[in-house]
């Protein structure tokens, strides 16, 4: 059984890691349960998905201190998801930033990088840091950021153990766009956060 | 059997398509809206499948198929039962003929943004078997077999899924569809059966209702829907529906380090459950020493355990919401499985069990929605703005009611101008009363197209009937736009299913009797603010018909509304772009402001509002395709 919290903004496409993975288990004969919030969710709104790995009677939400994995896509939002992580936790941390407004007005603070990986620290979770500027850029501009971070969460978090590289590239190789998508999803797994 | 990953909104489209449905009607609605969408894919040319024009409608055309002897799904969410309630309590008393399947989805939680109405409490009202799948494959056996059911019995059958059913993905056994022989329309004419005419008519249909609520109970006595699993006698016994039935295994396991013996757990799990198990119940009741009862939202399982446990003697503890353990407000998870547990059986668990340092969340950065970059609704708003304080008013002195969908995005900053939000069509006939109140300041209704189309225009009529000085404007972008982009009858008949025509509402409004009706482009500031401020100082209904294709939906056919350019030498950086439209195309540079070219729709509006010229906007081209 293993529990994967992901959090970030629209426009990130947070959503297709959480359905790249439910099909990718599903393919693998793997009970999976997939919960998207999506509500009223629209470009640079919270968005959030709870993945639920291994259970044969999966409830749709992780309980607080629940998840072996946070995904986090945004540097502010990865705070919401704190609370969520188990002690012992891996928290993989892509380090976009998306200004709200009064951020960008100077009329809210926005935290700081640091703040948030001392915050995972306290939770008892082990960061793991993903810089926005490692995905890697071809000549159609740069590859997808959120087959990236999800290279990344599969080659070095225990998600691999579960839902290994082939069955993910399994699936994306059915994709319109499949050399973009694998060419990025090979990078993550090649980074080193 | 092929084994897919499927929503629950899929798996319930599939399994009403599996079962031989001939007519789907439906008015989306999240967390409902995904099962129509996927009959509209999916669904072969034989099966009719339409967005009505609201849920009343839709229930209508699904019972009028259903009384023709085929079998019809209805699809809402739970704000649409309330809408449909009217026509579907009567087809209750009338019962069908083919199988009649409604399809209502709650929302705890409100991820949704409106109340937590919970709808097995209409079943109650209605008389009405209910079914509650507490997973994504439940959806869709359940459905495939709420027809059954329907049809057995001769009843409208409801089936409820909650966001987190209806939206979540998981395999499922997905079988294949039933192969039923297509069925020739049947005209039956039975006075008794299907209208009201008359106290003993409709007594005697109350009488068949009841009847026919009975043997729903028990063809879902023998189809074993709930399902009873003994632990040891004297024990805890368990009484799940919905969604917290997906929990109980979790639960138990997680107790297990804390002194529970999972085999001492008797545990009922109701996917139907109305009407009420009583047979299971009672046998539950007889059989253990304690009963937790675990759903989401109202006590309506657990209040009819009162009542068994009184006609069954039961002497002890009922656990639940009504001794105040568990909420009636928000989503269940393992945790309220876990302190039902905890109080019914006196275990002692660690206090921090599931108690999470809450200090993270509060750094983070509020960040408020407001509409989409080239939104047409940011010129109405910003248009609105300016007609109240050109015309000699503060905001906090002209009543602007506001109403369903994307339109009520103008209560939040930085347009404030909206007040309320109550129901589709609302605004309106509350725009109405305050005039009748006495306000003696201009007051405005807002709506969109597809709420207007909905039930906005009886609302509109009452208005011209009565002579009532307001101001409403029509906020048409030609989608239902908030729920994911469903066309309605206002949207470019090029753009519906072939064979659908545009219902025009330049012609509409007028049609209605309005005093004075204005057409105008929500791109056009200046344009938009002088009609406005002109219709506050005019006498009765004025009618603002705000027309521009949500950018959304026309950027994804390549249109743009045109180009806007930076000429940063003339930016001071006074961030009157930004503070006005809050464009989330605009970023603050050092130099100067920068537009995001791929977020830009080129509405011009944040040129409009530049004092500087310090953003350019070329001639508007919507002939051009997928330039920039």
């Amino acid at each position: 059984m293993y529990d994967v919290y992901l959090i970030g903004v629209g426009g990130q496409g947070l959503l297709t890691i959480g359905e790249v993975l439910a099909e990718a288990a599903t393919r693998l004969g793997m009970p999976v349960h997939l919960y998207p919030y999506k509500g009223m969710a629209q470009r640079g709104g919270l968005v959030r998905a709870q993945l639920r790995l291994g259970r044969e009677a999966a409830g749709p939400n992780i309980p607080p201190r629940g998840a072996d994995l946070v995904l986090a896509m945004e540097v502010s939002e990865a705070l919401r998801a704190v609370r969520f992580l188990k002690p012992g936790g891996e928290f993989l941390l892509y380090g976009e930033q998306w200004l709200p407004t009064a951020v960008m007005l100077g009329k809210a603070p926005y935290p700081s990088l640091e703040a948030v990986l001392d915050a995972v620290r306290t939770a008892g979770g082990h960061p793991l840091y993903l810089p926005p500027d490692g995905c890697p850029v071809d000549e159609g501009g740069p590859l997808p950021a959120n087959i990236y971070v999800l290279g990344a969460a599969v080659g070095r978090t225990r998600l691999g153990g579960y839902i290994p590289p082939e069955a993910v590239e399994e699936v994306l190789r059915g994709w319109r766009a499949a050399e973009r998508n694998l060419a990025a999803f090979r990078a993550g797994l090649a980074a080193k956060p | 059997m092929t084994r897919k990953l499927l929503t629950g909104n899929e798996a319930l489209a599939l399994g009403a398509l599996h079962a031989g449905i001939r007519v789907a009607a439906g008015y989306p609605g999240t967390p409902s809206t995904g099962a129509l969408e996927h009959l509209l894919a999916v669904a072969p040319p034989e099966v009719h499948v339409e967005w009505s024009v609201n849920e009343k409608v839709a229930l209508e055309i699904a019972a009028g198929a259903a009384w023709a002897g085929q079998r019809a799904l209805c699809t809402m969410k739970m704000s649409g039962l309330n809408v449909a309630s009217d026509s579907l309590y009567s087809v209750a008393y009338s019962g069908v003929v083919g199988g009649l399947v409604v399809y209502v989805a709650d929302d705890p939680g409100v991820s949704a943004g409106m109340c937590e109405q919970d709808s097995r409490g209409f079943a109650l009202l209605a008389d009405l078997p209910l079914l509650d799948p507490p997973s994504v494959p439940d959806a869709y056996r359940l459905t495939r077999l709420a027809f059954d059911l329907s049809e057995a019995v001769g009843t409208p059958v409801l089936v409820r899924l909650t966001t987190a059913i209806a939206h979540s993905s998981a395999p499922v056994e997905v079988g294949e569809p039933l192969g039923l022989p297509p069925r020739e329309p049947q005209l039956l004419r039975d006075i008794a059966r299907f209208t009201k005419a008359g106290a003993a008519i409709c007594m005697q249909q109350h009488r068949d209702l009841i009847a026919r609520l009975e043997r729903a109970g028990e063809w879902i006595r023998e189809a074993g829907l709930n399902i009873i699993a003994l632990g040891h006698r004297g024990g805890l016994g368990i009484i799940a529906g919905g969604v917290p039935v997906s929990y109980l295994d979790e639960g138990l396991q997680f107790l297990a380090p804390y002194g529970l013996d999972p085999e001492a757990v008797s545990v009922l799990r109701v996917l139907a459950p109305h009407p009420f198990p009583d047979q299971e119940v009672r046998r539950l009741l007889e059989h253990v020493g304690v009963v937790l009862v675990l759903e989401e939202l109202e006590p309506h399982l657990e209040r009819s355990v009162y009542v068994a446990a009184q006609q069954a003697g039961f002497a002890g503890r009922i656990v639940g919401k009504l001794d105040g353990t568990l909420p009636r407000v928000g989503e269940y998870d393992v945790r309220h499985v876990v302190q039902g547990i905890a109080k019914a059986l006196g275990l002692a668990l660690p206090a921090d069990l599931f108690t999470a340092d809450e200090g993270p969340e509060r750094l983070a950065a509020p960040r408020p929605i407001t509409v989409c970059p080239g939104c047409p609704h940011r010129g109405t708003f910003i248009a609105l703005q300016r007609a109240i304080r050109r015309s000699g008013y503060r905001r906090d002195q002209v009543m602007v009611t506001g109403d369903i969908g994307c339109t009520i995005l103008g209560m939040n900053p930085p347009f404030e101008v909206v007040w309320n939000e109550v129901a589709m069509g609302a605004s309106i006939g509350l725009a109405q009363g305050y005039v009748h109140a006495g306000v003696q300041t201009p007051v405005i209704a807002t709506i969109g197209d597809s709420t207007f189309f909905h039930a906005g225009i009886p609302a509109l009529i009452n208005a011209v009937q009565y002579e009532v000085p307001l101001t409403v404007i029509v906020m048409d972008n030609g989608w239902t736009a908030m729920t994911g982009m469903q066309f309605n009858p206002g949207t470019d008949a090029a753009l519906q299913p072939s064979g659908n025509r545009r219902v025009d509402l330049a012609r509409l409004i007028p049609a209605l009797g309005v005093d004075h009706f204005f057409e105008v482009d929500p791109f056009d500031l200046d344009g938009t603010t002088a009609v406005i401020q002109r219709a506050l100082t005019l006498p009765g209904v004025k009618v603002i018909l705000a027309r521009q294709e949500c950018a959304i939906q026309a950027g994804r056919r390549g249109l743009r509304a045109g180009r806007v350019q930076v000429v940063p030498e003339h930016c001071n950086l006074c961030r009157v772009c930004i503070l006005q439209t809050g464009c989330p195309a605009i970023e603050l540079g050092t130099e100067a402001i920068h537009i995001d070219p791929a977020l830009c729709y080129g509405c011009g509006l944040c040129a409009q509002v530049c004092q500087r010229g310090a953003i350019l906007r070329a001639e508007r081209t919507f002939s051009e395709t997928g330039r920039g």
